[in-house]
């Protein structure tokens, strides 16, 4: 918050300090076309305006705001008139207004009504915009919960009527002073003209003063009747690639209202960049360029935030586009964007990199010494995509998604309520459905509508994490549609368009969950109560349930909970998809498409929203089978890129131009230890040998698991899994019982020695399991002195061993 | 491309850089700056903390502030007895403790509103309500981001573990979490998990295993580039620091106390994680923090309460008197806290229930004047009387003794800086 508003005191200082100078475009661009915003103007009421803008797009795919450079006429000047790339009302009728640059032509339709009728100042649609803009109810000002210098306002204005009760009738007289209106305390804290913490925020005479000011003369009336609510706000331009430095874009928002008519809400709407190194915005709504990247920018209006997307390059950058081979569709978007970015992507991986890389994403392991030979050997140019199937047929790759999904489900056992037999049970049941490769929606839609017993039918376990309503709906929100809606809880969500009626529309879904004891000291039975509801928090009316950004279903004589996982789990609900795609792809790649995969927002875009949608389609056309998807991503170019960056893509983290190191998860990298020491490991409520993945409880775990960030699935995040590296983690890998003890015990060396291999094989082999690759000569340079050792030669190769183990290499997939 | 860099990173390219910069990024560095609340961090009289948590909810009418005179259901099943503070009385199990009264301030008007667990145990370790959207920093995480290590010693140490979520980095960085010791100091043969040498390996052979994992990684290193690659090599050389420092490993072995001290502090959980809890603040340790036994005792108190609460009296009398024998009391801040206090009357199955209303936290040396009750309960200790204390006026205090101003900001992520206690006073009253 506070960031935006330094933003706005740099511009202004910006500014001062230099003369901005627009940027020519260099003679060579090729103009391609030219875009009006908006496309249409309606001009209602006397005081009514709309501003325009015009962008021009080069071949090159650069763009220019040209409104300043183009040649504009009005058909029929009687009607309106034109000020500053603004048209106001001037007679009613409709009109065209032409538009030209270098030879390429537009026209905009202009109706024009009620051009003499005022239209009533409103409390909700003018004075709240105005505090929306001003940053007035924002949390760290009058919007805290407890006010500030005692005067509160609703955080973003989410309840307007007590905002009303609380300026007219708190302190009544103080805040509003309706004999001379000019001298109000609202008005004189903002003028600047008394003392304001928040300082000056509106100059007398201005439009913002205007409007406060036309309200208080208007005897500060609250709005008789329906006001009409806003349906939908516009940004404009969509997108745009600005070339070098300083170059600016001016911004245009247009509101829609529910009576029809449209408002030029410009300088009502907050604005903020969520790259301001790449390009920052004022709140007069101009962009401008700084360095190199990509920035969203964000327009706020009422309960809407809505983005564009610029792309900000180097100036006069001399790029030609590489010629890539395309493995697929994702190669296809993600070259596009690659392509707007001016970035070339890194080369592919090596087979050694790839088949490690492959082994660990796919199955959570690493290759045997048989078969990396077998893979290196392999002279068929399509071998990859063939391990790729060999992978993800293995009861290994089940195992890996088990244990994601157990995760999201939250699979533990919880005191007093999920008992050691109903978390088993719930495990089973979730791993018969992946094992069989149940499509997901189904899954999620049995789970979602589940009743009945916790042994019976264990899907119900999914409600006895917890018993709180609203907790139950966030969690299903952030586990299966990606979003994090807690913020409504308690006021409008700032930085998405979710409403406090959203969100407690959604929890209404859950109110009706009834809980008893079963039979079984150890059973719950979950079902139907058919009776309780869930009441919003500002005047506690009863909600009728509602699915979160759709419609209100017929509940007519239905489980709430089993209409709603029909939408849920359907291309109805388009989160569906997309989130589950993301999860998929984060999975590979380390980072979602939308990142964190859990935390969707209007301000958290995609980077790349046309990849996303097309993965979610496709996920929904093979009918959730998301094996079919793993192949397309692993069988991508993309995905087989090499870590290694060129200039181009070197300070690129977030468009998939190279691949990045990711530490390998607890349960893999402990599995991974195991299987090369040739040992075993014994896990509660597993054979002796099994290994970590597939322990099925959350409370289940091993210093070594808890030390390397293993989930306990205690919430929903995503952040549970951690594989953020710390102290005891390195002290463990050098010290600890599990590597020493591992290699001790699993005699790998010592066989070997005695079955007469020479210590360079066992050197190499050492190398291939831990590291799938050879060691280079220059490895076996430096480690000479210990393969020619004539004393203590087991120890020596164990210390080899042993620092493998320690590796950075080792840790990370690569 | 699109890494955002936070404000921070902006600032230290900026001074970093020295060169290039425009009038205008100027201005903006000084908004920047000026917006962004700072203090400076300094060495404040108390140099470490030992932070006793006692999970599940102390009852303070059978510990810190019984009520002889209450009719029976409110003053429970035990008696209570008199103090080193005149007038002053404490619960009867509290013989030890009674005596070095003179040299602790006991809080009896400790108040917030949270009744649930996990709810209270967040307000005790971070200073800070629980939010939906904002996981905050516990103090131990936030004074590992302010201040550097000392003596190769772990700046925040946990016995045995981590307790909770809540005593985690919040919104800080992972390099701030506490060091855990994953082991418990009062077992038989306690040794810190992998401080030392495994069995068979020689120093030498330790040396020779480091110049191996060099040359390992030489390859790997000089070919890729990321952070979490580089925080891997800084915690692997903070580790080999500590192995290779015999004052720091020597830090966490309880066994180089005297046999007479170790009786005195007792050799239960109490008494050897107080023990060693002092150990490691008087090596260097900033923050060590520790929990004893389950408070949560919704039945039969007086029973439980003889269970548990003479070890805790033994060891926390014997750790203030050594700690004050040795000289260390005044830089030494010990901190004695509970999610909340329970219920004035005695419930239906002879235990009391939870209560955040009123409760009690004992603060003792590192600049708090000793000796003194501060703020006070009314008759049936069920609300603050006089001078409640506030969760964030409580924090406040300590990172004040620490040497830390806590309305300075933090950057959470998204930019947002955060103070590190919101709206906290210090309560000059309780310092020395």
């Amino acid at each position: 918050m506070r960031l935006e508003k330094l933003m706005i005191k740099c511009i202004a200082i910006i500014l001062l300090v230099h003369t901005v100078n627009v940027p020519a475009i260099a003679a060579t661009q090729v103009l391609e076309r030219i875009e009006v915003y908006p496309k249409a103007v309606q001009l209602k009421t006397k005081r009514d305006r709309q501003s325009f803008i015009v962008q021009a797009t080069f071949k090159s795919g650069i763009t220019q705001d040209i409104t300043k450079d183009v040649k504009v006429s009005v058909v029929d000047s009687k009607l309106t008139r034109l000020d500053n790339f603004t048209l106001y009302p001037v007679a009613d009728g409709k009109t065209e207004m032409h538009l030209e640059y270098q030879g390429k032509k537009l026209t905009v339709p202009i109706t024009v009504a009620e051009a003499g009728a005022e239209k009533p100042i409103s409390f909700k649609m003018d004075i709240m915009s105005v505090f929306m803009k001003k940053g007035c109810n924002m949390g760290s000002c009058h919007g805290a919960s407890s006010g500030k210098d005692g005067f509160r306002l609703s955080i973003f204005g989410f309840d307007p009527d007590t905002d009303y009760q609380t300026i007219t009738r708190q302190l009544s007289t103080r805040r509003v002073n309706l004999a001379i209106p000019e001298e109000s305390l609202m008005v004189q804290k903002c003028d600047g003209s008394v003392a304001h913490t928040g300082g000056q925020q509106f100059k007398k005479g201005d439009e913002y003063y205007n409007i406060i000011v036309r309200w208080l003369q208007a005897g500060t009336p609250k709005d008789p009747g329906e006001v009409p609510t806003v349906t939908k706000v516009e940004l404009s331009p969509p997108n745009g690639v600005m070339d070098g430095e300083k170059v600016q874009q001016k911004m245009n928002v247009l509101a829609y209202y529910s009576d029809g008519t449209t408002r030029d809400v410009t300088s009502l709407s907050y604005f903020s960049s969520n790259n301001d190194n790449s390009a920052i915005v004022s709140q007069e709504g101009v962009i401008e360029s700084k360095n190199r990247g990509e920035a969203f920018i964000m327009a706020r209006f009422d309960i809407h935030t809505v983005g564009s997307h610029f792309v900000i390059l180097p100036k006069d950058l001399k790029y030609t586009e590489p010629k890539l081979p395309e493995n697929n569709y994702i190669d296809t978007f993600i070259h596009a964007k690659l392509k707007k970015l001016r970035i070339i992507p890194s080369e592919l991986c090596t087979d050694e990199e790839f088949l490690r890389r492959v082994y660990l994403d796919i199955a959570g392991l690493l290759p045997t010494v048989e078969e990396y030979h077998q893979f290196m050997n392999d002279p068929t140019p399509d071998k990859r995509e063939k391990l790729v199937d060999d992978l993800l047929n293995r009861k290994e790759f089940v195992e890996i998604w088990v244990m994601k999904w157990a995760e999201l489900l939250q699979i533990r056992t919880v005191a007093n309520r999920v008992t050691y037999k109903s978390m088993t049970r719930y495990y089973n049941w979730l791993r018969t459905r992946v094992e069989n490769n149940m499509p997901i929606d189904k899954m999620v839609q049995e789970l979602i509508s589940s009743q009945g017993g916790t042994f019976a039918n264990a899907a119900t376990n999914y409600y006895e994490n917890g018993a709180d309503t609203l907790k139950t709906a966030e969690n299903v929100a952030q586990v299966f549609m990606g979003m994090r809606i807690q913020c409504a809880q308690c006021h409008n969500h700032p930085f998405d368009k979710w409403t406090m009626d959203d969100y407690y529309g959604f929890a209404a879904f859950f109110s009706q969950i009834g809980r008893k004891q079963g039979e079984d000291p150890r059973e719950k039975i979950i079902y139907n109560k058919g009776s309780g509801e869930v009441r919003h928090i500002v005047g506690k009316h009863v909600m009728t349930p509602k699915f979160l950004g759709a419609e209100v279903p017929d509940l007519k004589g239905r489980d709430r909970r089993a209409v709603l996982a029909e939408w849920l789990a359907s291309p109805k609900n388009p989160y569906f998809a997309q989130n589950l795609s993301n999860i998929v792809w984060a999975h590979f790649f380390g980072k979602g498409i939308i990142n964190d995969v859990d935390d969707v927002r209007v301000s958290n875009p995609a980077v790349n929203p046309e990849l996303l949608h097309e993965l979610s389609k496709r996920l929904t056309e093979y009918n959730y089978d998301f094996k079919k998807l793993v192949r397309d991503i692993c069988t991508s170019r993309t995905y087989q890129l090499s870590t290694k960056m060129n200039k181009t893509n070197e300070s690129d983290t977030r468009n998939f131009s190279h691949a990045t190191l990711r530490r390998v998860r607890s349960e893999v990298l402990l599995d991974g230890i195991t299987a090369i020491t040739q040992t075993r490991n014994k896990f509660q409520g597993l054979p002796l040998g099994s290994r970590a993945v597939q322990i099925a409880n959350g409370n289940t775990s091993t210093y070594f698991l808890t030390t390397f960030g293993r989930a306990k699935r205690e919430t929903v995040c995503a952040c549970e899994v951690s594989i953020e590296p710390n102290l005891s983690q390195a002290l463990h890998l050098m010290n600890g019982d599990i590597v020493n003890k591992k290699i001790k015990d699993g005699k790998l060396i010592a066989t070997r020695l005695k079955e007469g291999v020479s210590p360079v094989e066992i050197f190499e082999e050492l190398y291939i399991l831990s590291l799938s690759r050879r060691p280079t000569a220059k490895e076996l340079g430096t480690m000479i002195d210990i393969l020619a050792a004539k004393e203590k030669q087991q120890e020596q190769l164990e210390d080899v061993f042993w620092a493998l183990l320690n590796s950075r290499e080792f840790l990370f997939n690569h | 491309m699109a890494n955002r860099r936070s404000r921070r990173d902006f600032l230290q390219v900026g001074f970093a850089g020295g060169i290039g910069l425009s009038l205008a990024d100027f201005f903006r560095i000084k908004e920047a700056q000026a917006d962004l609340k700072d203090y400076k961090t300094v060495e404040g009289t108390a140099k470490s903390v030992i932070f006793i948590y006692l999970p599940g909810g102390m009852a303070h009418q059978e510990t810190f502030d019984p009520k002889p005179y209450a009719p029976v259901e409110y003053r429970g099943p035990l008696n209570s007895i008199e103090t080193s503070i005149p007038g002053v009385r404490f619960g009867e199990l509290l013989k030890n403790t009674a005596k070095v009264a003179d040299k602790i301030a006991i809080c009896r008007s400790m108040t917030h509103g949270e009744a649930a667990h996990e709810r209270g145990t967040h307000n005790m370790f971070t200073g800070y309500r629980p939010s939906p959207a904002l996981l905050f920093p516990s103090m131990g995480s936030v004074i590992t981001h302010e201040y550097e290590p000392r003596n190769n010693l772990p700046q925040y140490v946990c016995i045995p573990n981590q307790p909770n979520v809540f005593a985690g980095t919040g919104y800080l960085s992972s390099s701030f979490a506490p060091f855990s010791l994953g082991a418990d100091p009062a077992q038989k043969g306690f040794k810190v998990r992998d401080l030392n040498l495994p069995n068979g390996v020689t120093n030498e052979r330790s040396t020779r295993r480091r110049s191996i994992l060099e040359a390992v990684n030489n390859h790997f290193v000089t070919k890729e580039k990321s952070d979490s690659l580089d925080a891997v090599d800084t915690f692997y050389k903070r580790a080999y620091s500590m192995i290779s420092s015999q004052k720091a490993r020597e830090a966490f072995d309880l066994e180089k106390e005297p046999a007479k001290l170790r009786d005195e502090y007792g050799r239960g959980t109490a008494g050897a994680r107080m023990l060693l809890a002092r150990r490691l603040c008087e090596a260097g340790a900033r923050f060590v923090t520790l929990t004893y036994g389950g408070w949560d005792m919704h039945d039969n108190i007086a029973g439980s309460m003889k269970r548990q609460l003479p070890p805790f009296d033994q060891a926390f009398a014997a750790l203030i008197r050594d700690l004050s024998q040795r000289g260390l009391l005044d830089s030494t801040l010990v901190c004695v806290a509970s999610e909340f206090g329970r219920t004035a009357k005695i419930n239906a199955t002879a235990g009391r229930d939870h209560w955040p209303k009123v409760f009690s936290v004992i603060l003792a040396g590192g600049g708090i004047k000793g000796g003194q009750v501060y703020g006070s309960s009314n008759s049936t200790a069920s609300e603050p009387e006089e001078d409640a204390l506030t969760v964030q006026d409580w924090a406040s205090t300590i990172y004040h003794c620490i040497g830390i101003n806590s309305d300075k900001e933090l950057l959470a992520p998204g930019d947002r800086p955060i103070e590190i206690v919101k709206g906290g006073k210090v309560r000059k009253e309780l310092l020395a």
